[in-house]
């Protein structure tokens, strides 16, 4: 069986990075090599993993060269002389459970030159062996790059849906692109509905998107607070109602996929 | 006046922008808002509903595509791709959703 490669999208603030950083170190906990990718220019995911900002060091530059001239694809890649593999060795930091952690979204680098290693990167996830490394991304919020090439890597891409009219437009208008992507195989789509206060809201997440739910994280106050002292809810409160729902709904897709 | 909202994503720049131009409209200010958001849901917090606010993206879109001509000025623009919400605040989607990649 192929790894998982697993985009968690969806509008700001609906839940990506939490769901996505419990999500990672649950897969971990079952033994899987598990590398979690945060390409939002304002990382969350390391919170989420349990990680201090300060703990994932910016890429260096002369990691990635030009385009030649002839050559086709993306101009900024990385240096022929790198492996991928070796990539994610050298430029992953451990994460608890271990998991392996990838910044490309990284705002601290170096301003105009911030996409050269970013889009070098996005080419190393891509370029990884399938058997390798289960990928769990964390896309930034909004519509604009879960099918363009930040989500290329995903056969499996994750709407987070909130049930309020915005983030349930959002959930619309990425299903319905799901089908544009530019290139390979269209991935599969599905939703999770987030901050779930009633049995109510997952229905309207189906209904509002056309997509399948596959999991319902509820509202949740201790989850809440693990984002506002910026520590990861399986460490923060580990029981906590919306914490279990996250290992469901590795269970399910774990099923799912030996099925 | 001219204001810009930025923030996070789910911090609440759509409910603040949504809130202020419909107070200014209020207060007998004329008042265009503008959704520059590549996912834009201010048609929704402003009050448009989903209909309209989709409609106005698909006309935004249109433009990229080429079925539209682009607006020679701010009065055409605000006619031609805005839609008037409650208290009078003129709503025109400026950003349009799926952006290439850049690299």
């Amino acid at each position: 069986m192929s790894a998982m490669r697993i985009a968690f999208v969806g509008k700001g603030g609906a839940g990506k990075s939490a769901i996505a950083g419990t999500f990672a170190r649950t897969l971990a906990r079952q033994g899987a090599p598990v590398l979690a990718v945060d390409s939002d220019p304002l990382p969350g995911l390391a919170f989420s993993l349990g990680l201090a900002i300060e703990d994932t060091p910016p890429i260096p530059d002369d990691a990635v060269r030009e385009r030649r001239e002839g050559e086709k694809g993306p101009r900024w890649r990385l240096r022929d002389d790198i492996d991928p593999l070796d990539a994610v060795d050298r430029w992953s930091v451990a994460a608890p459970d271990g998991v392996r952690f990838l910044q490309f979204g990284n705002i601290r680098g170096s301003g105009n030159n911030l996409w050269k290693p970013q889009m070098a990167f996005l080419q190393v996830v891509r370029a990884l062996p399938p058997h390798r490394w289960n990928v769990v991304g964390d896309l930034p919020g909004g519509t604009r790059q879960a099918f363009t090439g930040w989500g290329h890597f995903a056969d499996l891409i994750v709407v987070v849906v909130e049930p309020t009219a915005k983030s349930l437009l959002s959930g619309r208008r990425l299903a319905r692109m799901a089908h544009t992507r530019d290139e390979g195989p269209a991935p599969r789509v599905v939703a999770v509905a987030s901050k779930v206060r009633e049995p109510a809201d997952a229905e309207a997440v189906g209904r509002g998107t056309g997509l399948a739910v596959v999991g319902s994280v509820p509202w949740d106050e201790d989850l809440a607070e693990a984002e506002r002292r910026a520590l990861a809810p399986l460490d923060h409160a580990p029981q906590c109602p919306a914490v279990r729902a996250v290992e469901s709904l590795v269970d399910v897709l774990c099923e799912e996929r030996v099925a | 006046m001219k204001l810009a909202v930025v923030g996070k994503g789910g911090a609440g720049k759509t409910t603040t922008s949504s809130v202020v131009a419909r107070r200014l409209a209020r207060q007998g200010l004329p008042v265009v808002a503008l959704d520059c958001d590549s996912n834009p849901n201010l048609g929704i917090s402003l009050g448009v509903g989903d209909e309209e606010t989709e409609r106005l993206v698909s006309m935004r879109q249109a433009l990229d595509d080429g079925r539209e001509e682009h607006a020679p000025t701010w009065d055409t623009l605000l006619s031609r791709y805005g839609s008037d919400g409650p208290d009078g605040v003129r709503l025109a989607v400026v950003a349009r959703i799926d952006n290439p990649d850049p690299g």
